[in-house]
């Protein structure tokens, strides 16, 4: 589904790059986390995945990136037009502000994209449920909580069906009750098989929720594997991260004599439940 | 839909369910002969027996007479004094003193009182009646540039934010003991750190809301189409090519009556 | 300085009663973190300390000013707020300039302001950046530079509103260590947040608000054990402590440390 080669990139006004040398593959359906410090190169990875760069953020390219049968690295935007979509972490910017309606919000990518209103109504109603709006339809777009208002950006790409769903720190502004709907519409996503890739610092949630993890330091792709691995592997904290609570308590039982070294370290609470149990 | 810049009155009114750009010629032929028409009788008439009576079948009088007359008295109040006391030459018809009202001075401000009824209650009817959402679409349909449309409809919601983004900031700057109180040198002083959040955060803003609508194909060429359905009919059309019609007529009659006169 | 509220209410020009009756003593050196729900009242609770709300019932005093008495401006000498967007603050050209805007305007002269600015900005991990746009800085940043600019300012009370936001690792550890610091000074640190784990770690004092009460007040470890509170005010228990009930574990681990001090005296005594 995803396959970047070689891919280097440089803002315009930068004078190293942002993204160095990315190899990945990505295989549909899968739920990708992609963890590092800030400025290691999250955002910029969300924004090549998603067209946005180098088209709209101009700098200089290596490399190439195709999702699906596209090569983003030579496809205009416009062109683009609902095949990938992208979610950020402000839920108040992705509002268009020119709909009155939940519904009609959701119809504007529609709109856009020239689809007949008969195909429009079933897709919405749709997508209202996937990602739990329905009985919020009728509502101002403004008169939703920070966590509805951010499954309203995800469903008004979702509803251009595209292949890929990248959200760049979707959870950073949102409180737990936020955080916990924002990921439980995603598991109902890649349910449906789309791919997501998510660019995110709560690890906790990630462990829980994501297939696999890509680690970033400066530009590089430094780890990529299962949350297991990536998550209890001990030069995590090398990288500007920290792991969950319930590694750090594991390794430290470990160091203590209290549990046996030879269990592998837990990254959630249900595998932490199992390491510390006799 | 209720917010500071929209004025819409939703009403169970058959004139509520023309097509907004019925209501847009309709509005555009009482403003047109609100103004041709030779006062000051003519922007009343436009008022009291096209404006008033539209008003009272969309169920929105009670809502347009105290707008209208909200902006409009203080102007008439102004000008009918101004006018009738300060008229040079002309001929007085009454004594305040040593100052005198003159008859023309009088006629000019009820004219233009009436003119500014007439323009006044004209936007105050399409604003209350249309909803400006359905109005863009039309428009959109007709093919107005997207961007303004688009920045129209935006404005009227985001607008009440950016005020209380800005009350954030000013919340914010005093806390860090910004003076705002005072003589002018510091009012002016805290300009700056007032002003400044607000224009580089609405930039930002505006670059992820730029992206945002990108991921939306907003610039995407090619045919659009709508969710909203907006009811039309073959009179609706011949009522609004009669309308435009009409605007040139009173146009003419306007021309004509005040040659003649 | 103690902040003393007393019988506090507020409803907003708009009809919302946003605080139903609040009292409390913030004593001085204290920390504490604010919990609870969207809508629970924390912020309109602490937009009092500094007066940019007055009450519509009860009082409010900081010291022993009357916050009804002192306007905004006066009251920032003694009470510094860290607002959460940090572009509704950041308006000069430099790093060094933002900082130093707040001791400017608290009477301190250039060099003394920029001195405090300088240290503040070693803090939370700046210094290399003075003379940057802060535009120019990464949101995190910018919303370290935001905390540094009101610690410049010395204020023997300081308010976080969530701090903790889009925050990575560092980030997170830098902050801890800012409040560590401020306690060790003895100034009142007080913070909104939901990031628990965060609170838990690094305030001694937990006040747990639901529609516009306070549902619960006391010591971390004592109020984070209380699930159904939480629960009620939409707390999610820290990590550790979820991890503890699971285990049928005792007390309320507040760290790893603490957490692993109590497995090991369930080690040498097999659980039941």
């Amino acid at each position: 589904m995803i396959a970047v080669r070689g891919f280097t990139y440089t803002y315009p006004a930068a004078t190293a790059p942002s993204l160095q040398d990315i190899d990945l593959d990505v295989p549909a359906g899968q739920f990708l986390a992609v963890i590092g410090a800030n400025g290691a190169g999250k955002s910029t990875l969300c924004y090549s995945l998603s067209g946005f760069v180098p088209d709209f953020y101009k700098g200089t390219v290596v490399g190439t990136i195709h999702v699906g049968e596209r090569n983003l690295v030579q496809t205009p935007l416009a062109d683009l037009a609902g095949e990938i979509g992208l979610v950020f972490a402000n839920p108040f910017n992705q509002i268009t502000g020119a709909r009155f309606t939940v519904r009609e919000e959701l119809a504007f990518g529609l709109e856009n994209l020239g689809i007949p209103r008969e195909e429009m109504l079933p897709r919405i109603e749709e997508v209202l449920r996937l990602t739990g709006l329905e009985e919020l339809a009728e509502r101002s777009p403004y008169a939703l909580s920070g966590g509805q208002q951010q499954r309203l950006a995800i469903a008004s790409v979702m509803v251009m069906q595209p292949k890929l769903l990248v959200l760049d720190e979707p959870t950073s502004q949102l409180d737990p009750v936020g955080t916990r709907e924002v990921f439980e519409t995603l598991d109902a996503l890649t349910k449906t098989g789309t791919t997501v890739v998510l660019a995110e610092h709560k690890l906790e949630w990630i462990a829980v929720h994501a297939d696999r993890i890509i680690l970033l330091d400066g530009g590089r792709i430094v780890h990529d594997g299962h949350p297991h691995d990536v998550l209890a592997d001990p030069s995590l904290p090398t990288y500007g991260l920290a792991p969950t609570r319930y590694t750090q308590a594991a390794r430290l039982a470990v160091t203590q004599g209290c549990v046996p070294a030879d269990r592998p370290l837990p990254v959630t609470l249900d595998e932490a439940v199992k390491f510390f149990s006799p | 839909m209720a917010n500071a810049f929209s004025l819409y009155a939703p009403r169970p009114s058959s004139l509520h369910r023309l097509h907004p750009l019925t209501m847009l010629a309709v509005v555009g032929f009482c403003l047109v002969a609100g103004l041709a028409l030779p006062g000051p009788w003519g922007p009343y008439l436009v008022f009291l027996f096209v404006i008033l009576p539209l008003a009272a079948w969309g169920q929105v009088l009670p809502n347009l007479l105290s707008s209208a007359l909200k902006i409009a008295l203080p102007f008439a109040i102004s000008v009918f004094l101004i006018q009738g006391l300060f008229w040079t030459g002309g001929t007085p018809i009454a004594h305040l003193g040593p100052l005198s009202l003159k008859s023309e001075g009088l006629l000019f401000a009820a004219q233009s009182t009436g003119r500014i009824l007439a323009v006044i209650g004209a936007f105050l009817l399409l604003s209350l009646t249309v909803r400006p959402d359905t109005l863009m679409i039309a428009l959109d349909q007709r093919g107005a540039p997207k961007a303004l449309t688009y920045i129209v409809l935006a404005t009227i919601q985001i607008a009440p934010r950016f005020q209380a983004k800005a009350n954030t900031i000013l919340d914010a700057q005093r806390a860090r003991g910004l003076e705002t109180e005072g003589g002018v040198g510091r009012r002016v002083r805290a300009l700056l750190p007032l002003v400044v959040p607000l224009v580089l955060g609405s930039i930002i803003d505006i670059e992820e809301r730029a992206m945002s609508l990108e991921a939306r194909a907003f610039s995407r060429e090619g045919k659009k189409t709508s969710l909203l359905v907006l009811p039309d009919s073959a009179a609706q059309k011949a009522a609004r090519a009669a309308l435009l019609i009409g605007m040139a007529a009173a146009v003419a009659a306007g021309i004509w009556l005040r040659r003649a006169s | 300085m103690n902040i003393t509220i007393t019988d506090l209410t507020f409803t907003y020009p708009s009809g919302v009663q946003a605080l139903r009756g609040v009292s409390l003593t913030l004593v001085s050196g204290e920390s504490v973190a604010i919990v609870g729900e969207n809508g629970a009242g924390k912020t309109t609770l602490v937009k009092h300390f500094n007066g940019l709300l007055r009450p519509t019932g009860g009082s409010v005093h900081v010291g022993e000013w009357d916050t009804v008495a002192a306007s905004v401006a006066k009251l920032a000498s003694r009470v510094g707020y860290v607002f959460q967007n940090p572009d509704d603050q950041l308006f000069e050209r430099s790093v060094i300039k933002e900082a130093s805007f707040g001791p400017k305007n608290l009477g301190r002269n250039d060099s003394e302001a920029r001195e405090a600015a300088q240290k503040a900005l070693a803090a939370v991990g700046l210094d290399n950046e003075l003379d940057k746009h802060p535009y120019d800085l990464h949101l995190s940043q910018r919303k370290l530079l935001a905390l540094a600019a009101v610690l410049a300012m010395h204020t023997p009370v300081i308010v976080l509103d969530e701090p903790t936001t889009g925050q990575d690792a560092r980030g997170l550890a830098r902050i801890g260590d800012i409040v560590e610091q401020l306690r060790n000074e003895r100034r009142t640190v007080v913070t909104i947040t939901h990031d628990i784990d965060f609170a838990a770690e690094h305030f001694e004092r937990v006040i747990v608000m639901s529609k516009g009460q306070v549902q619960a007040d006391g010591d971390a470890a004592d109020v984070l054990a209380r699930a159904e509170v939480l629960a009620a005010a939409e707390v999610e228990p820290p990590q550790l402590v979820r991890l503890s009930r699971a285990l049928g574990l005792p007390g309320t681990p507040l760290t790893p440390e603490q957490f692993v001090k109590t497995l090991e005296a369930t080690c040498l005594h097999p659980s039941s």
